[in-house]
């Protein structure tokens, strides 16, 4: 009884690390998945824009989210954007 | 892995490919299971990716990955966005993937199996997928510059004005046969016209949401739509069921046509953000949703392939559409193999947005490669039916009768069995009235997805369920390209107007803006029109008609890639572009004469007008349908003359170029390449895109990943 009791405490040492950089694995993988659906879809586009214009330039206005979401949106429909 | 593996590998994969392609050739008897389709297919695709755009990539392009991409020198962070490539790829899929290779392909199984298949494996590796990735590799060296600019700056000044004519032409008629599509698959179904109808209500509370409430917020507002979507799909059976909703929502093919020609001209004057913008988050989820499940239901259930290699229509006698194999498959496959259309996506958003040179192989040739493989899957969804219900969906009722009996009797006689209660049965299981004379493609396609995904989930008790599905997503994806096809439509009216009267330019002048809508509006309307009214179902007419128009336009692409190349010095090469270039030369002009000239009434518009003219001069059409029958005259002859017009535009680039091409050779010092200089890129080597952390309530803590 007591050895089966260390080789089940050995066992579960041995396999959490394992279980546990899964899980890690999981999670990351399910973030990239998380964060590219958000970008295909154009979710994060703002940030991006934020991003882009305090990298470029020092001063800058930003647009407001809505602003933004309404001017991205008539450039994006101004030219060929759906296929046949 | 080490390379004596990896070569075995890839001679595995080549030798499979081909083995399941001659099976798929030379296999008689038995019907063939669908899995024999989708290895056929992979393992092309593999090897051609691996392969051929390797050498493309290599010899002919020389990709440079040190260079700065438009991304990197003009960033931003609006049209100018350094973009991770897989989340590119999907950008540019979702772009070029329309109705086109699913409508195609059901279309030309009226052939059989045989030859639609191979020109969507072949036509994709050796000519849709060249045009996409060299068009895109010249408009990254050109600051993501539009095909018709490159055309005008490369060839000549008057090649760059066809090209940008060309696309006019081509969207004109994209957008009249599109609608006359869903017009055919609505038309007397109150369950299909409900749930389509009840799309529009559910964009525009998506549209106040994202407008007003959570800017931006796509993806949550998305998922809000996406389930409603679903519901009303459920619910439209309900509406169908009660007498007043069926009799509110059964319309007819002219009434329906009249409701899309609003919708269109209401989602191209009214602003982007209010409906047409949600409209295209829903119908981009929903596409996605069902082009996968498609492929797994496929793979699931493998089914059986009862269409034949070779039916006995290869001789031009098909009541679907009238044509021989040569050159009308490849007319009506179009987009599935190779589309022109896709030259304006690779040179207008994909170039601004790509991060290394090196990924426009990916993005270029495999994004048409995905595109190709969803051709496949429509023909496999199309020819797992029984031939005589593919036939008696697909043809018109002047040629196969308007009943279940004549059908069944017409199409029994030409050699595929057909009982008139199979399609009574089959109409019931599905919900509809009747599915007799659906020409245009979307319902035999949607018959086929459902009993796919039925032997998936639900079984029989869920085929009206499914069916209505796959109806609500063909026809929410094509009303994605007509609203979107008719602004795009709206500004290049109003840029060609500009240069007559410059107000009518200002995107932001309302006059402007009705004038233009209503001109485009009524230009397609009117296709849409004349294909709902042609007694001989439309899709006759207008599905060529668009197939040489945009097989037409992709020959106007590939002179342009040719030009370059030469510019280039990429003498050697240069066959690449130079072979599917003039197979398009030679099946746009074929079938351009045949459609204008032909003596079969069927197929030639002018012996058609001319068939009818001569009826009413003989006295043989009664005073009521006399009107009628003298705008069918008129409308065939119109469609003979924009056939002629897009045939000599297309000659004329080709003498353009010819005489560019002479310059080029001899060394003429005018001839010269317009690429932006090279910049090197500051990147490091591994960096792959920006992605954010930022959330909404802290859009001031963005991250880069490397």
């Amino acid at each position: 009884m007591h050895s089966i009791q260390v080789e089940t405490a050995a066992h579960d040492h041995m396999e959490k690390p394992h279980a546990l950089a899964f899980a890690i694995w999981i999670k990351r993988l399910a973030a990239k998945l998380w964060l590219g659906i958000r970008e295909w879809c154009g979710d994060s586009a703002y940030e991006r824009y934020v991003q882009a214009q305090r990298t470029n330039s020092e001063k800058v206005s930003l647009l407001t989210p809505a602003e933004f979401y309404v001017e991205r949106l008539n450039r994006h429909y101004s030219r060929p954007n759906r296929c046949c | 892995m080490k390379r004596p593996l990896s070569v075995i590998v890839w001679i595995v994969v080549a030798l499979v490919g081909a083995g399941a392609l001659g099976g798929i050739a030379f296999h008689r008897g038995e019907p063939l299971n669908a899995t024999w389709f989708v290895v056929a297919a992979a393992c092309c695709y593999l090897v051609a990716y691996r392969f051929y755009s390797a050498f493309i990539a290599a010899r002919l392009l020389a990709l440079d990955d040190t260079r700065a991409t438009p991304s990197e020198r003009h960033d931003d962070g609006r049209d100018f966005v350094p973009t991770n490539k897989w989340i590119l790829f999907g950008h540019h899929f979702a772009a070029i993937a329309g109705p086109g290779p699913l409508v195609g392909p059901t279309l030309a199984a009226q052939f059989g199996y045989l030859p639609g298949t191979l020109w969507l494996i072949a036509g994709a590796v050796f000519a849709g997928c060249v045009q996409d990735f060299i068009i895109l590799f010249c408009s990254i060296r050109r600051d993501g510059k539009t095909l018709g600019e490159i055309a005008r700056e490369e060839v000549s000044q008057r090649g760059g004005f066809i090209a940008q004519l060309a696309v006019l032409a081509i969207m004109v008629i994209l957008l009249g046969v599109v609608a006359l599509v869903i017009v055919n698959a609505l038309k007397s179904s109150p369950w299909a016209t409900f749930t389509l109808a009840a799309t529009i209500p559910i964009a525009l509370l998506l549209g106040l949401y994202l407008r007003f409430l959570r800017p931006g917020r796509v993806l949550e507002a998305s998922f809000i739509g996406v389930a409603l979507v679903l519901f009303v799909v459920v619910a439209g059976q309900w509406v169908a069921e009660s007498p007043s909703g069926a009799q509110v929502f059964t319309l007819s093919g002219v009434t329906l046509a009249f409701a899309l020609i609003a919708y269109g001209f209401a989602a191209s004057a009214l602003p982007v953000w209010l409906l047409l913008a949600p409209r295209d988050y829903l119908s981009a989820f929903i596409k996605a949703g069902a082009i996968f499940s498609l492929a797994a239901g496929i793979l699931l259930v493998r089914p059986r392939v009862l269409m034949p290699p070779l039916t006995r229509f290869i001789d031009g006698s098909g009541p679907v559409f009238a044509g021989k194999i040569f050159p009308f498959c490849f007319i009506t496959i179009a987009c599935g193999a190779i589309s022109g259309f896709h030259s304006l996506i690779s040179s207008g958003t994909t170039p601004k947005m790509i991060l290394r040179e090196s990924h426009a192989r990916f993005i270029g040739y495999g994004a048409m490669l995905m595109e190709s493989f969803v051709g496949v899957m429509a023909m496999i969804a199309a020819c797992a039916m029984t031939p005589g219900v593919y036939f008696a969906i697909n043809s018109p009722a002047s040629i196969v009768g308007a009943t279940s009996d004549a059908a069944a009797a017409t199409i029994s006689s030409w050699g595929y069995p057909l009982q008139a209660q199979t399609m009574t049965d089959l109409a019931r299981a599905v919900g509809e009235q009747t599915l007799l004379n659906r020409a245009g493609g979307a319902p035999s396609l949607a018959v086929g997805m459902a009993q796919i995904f039925s032997s998936t989930i639900g079984g029989p008790r869920l085929l009206s369920i499914w069916y209505h599905f796959a109806i609500m997503f063909e026809a929410l994806f094509i009303l994605t390209v007509l609203d979107a096809g008719t602004r795009v439509g709206r500004f290049m009216v109003q840029e060609l107007g500009g240069r007559v009267w410059k107000p009518f330019a200002r995107t932001g002048w309302w006059p402007g803006i009705l004038i233009s809508s209503a001109l485009i509006v009524g230009a397609w309307g009117y296709f849409l029109y004349q294909g709902v009214v042609d007694p001989l179902g439309g899709i006759n007419s207008l599905w060529p008609l668009f197939g040489i128009s945009n097989q037409l336009l992709a020959a106007v692409a590939l002179v342009v890639a040719t030009t370059i190349l030469l510019k280039m010095k990429r003498v050697r090469w240069i066959w690449l572009t130079l072979i599917p270039m003039t197979w398009l030369v030679i099946i746009t002009m074929t079938a351009s004469y045949q459609k204008i000239f032909d003596s079969n009434p069927r197929l030639g518009f002018l012996s058609y007008a001319n068939a009818l003219a001569a009826q009413i001069a003989a006295g043989k059409i009664p005073p009521a349908k006399l009107a009628d029958t003298q705008r069918v005259i008129f409308n065939q002859r119109l469609d003979a003359a924009v056939t002629a017009v897009l045939a000599a535009m297309i000659i004329v680039l080709i003498i353009e170029a010819l005489m560019q091409w002479y310059r080029i050779l001899s060394a003429d010092p005018k001839s010269v390449l317009h690429e932006t200089a090279y910049v090197a890129t500051r990147w490091p080597e591994n960096f792959s895109g920006a992605s954010y952390t930022a959330t909404a309530a802290e859009p001031d803590a963005p991250a880069m990943e490397g």
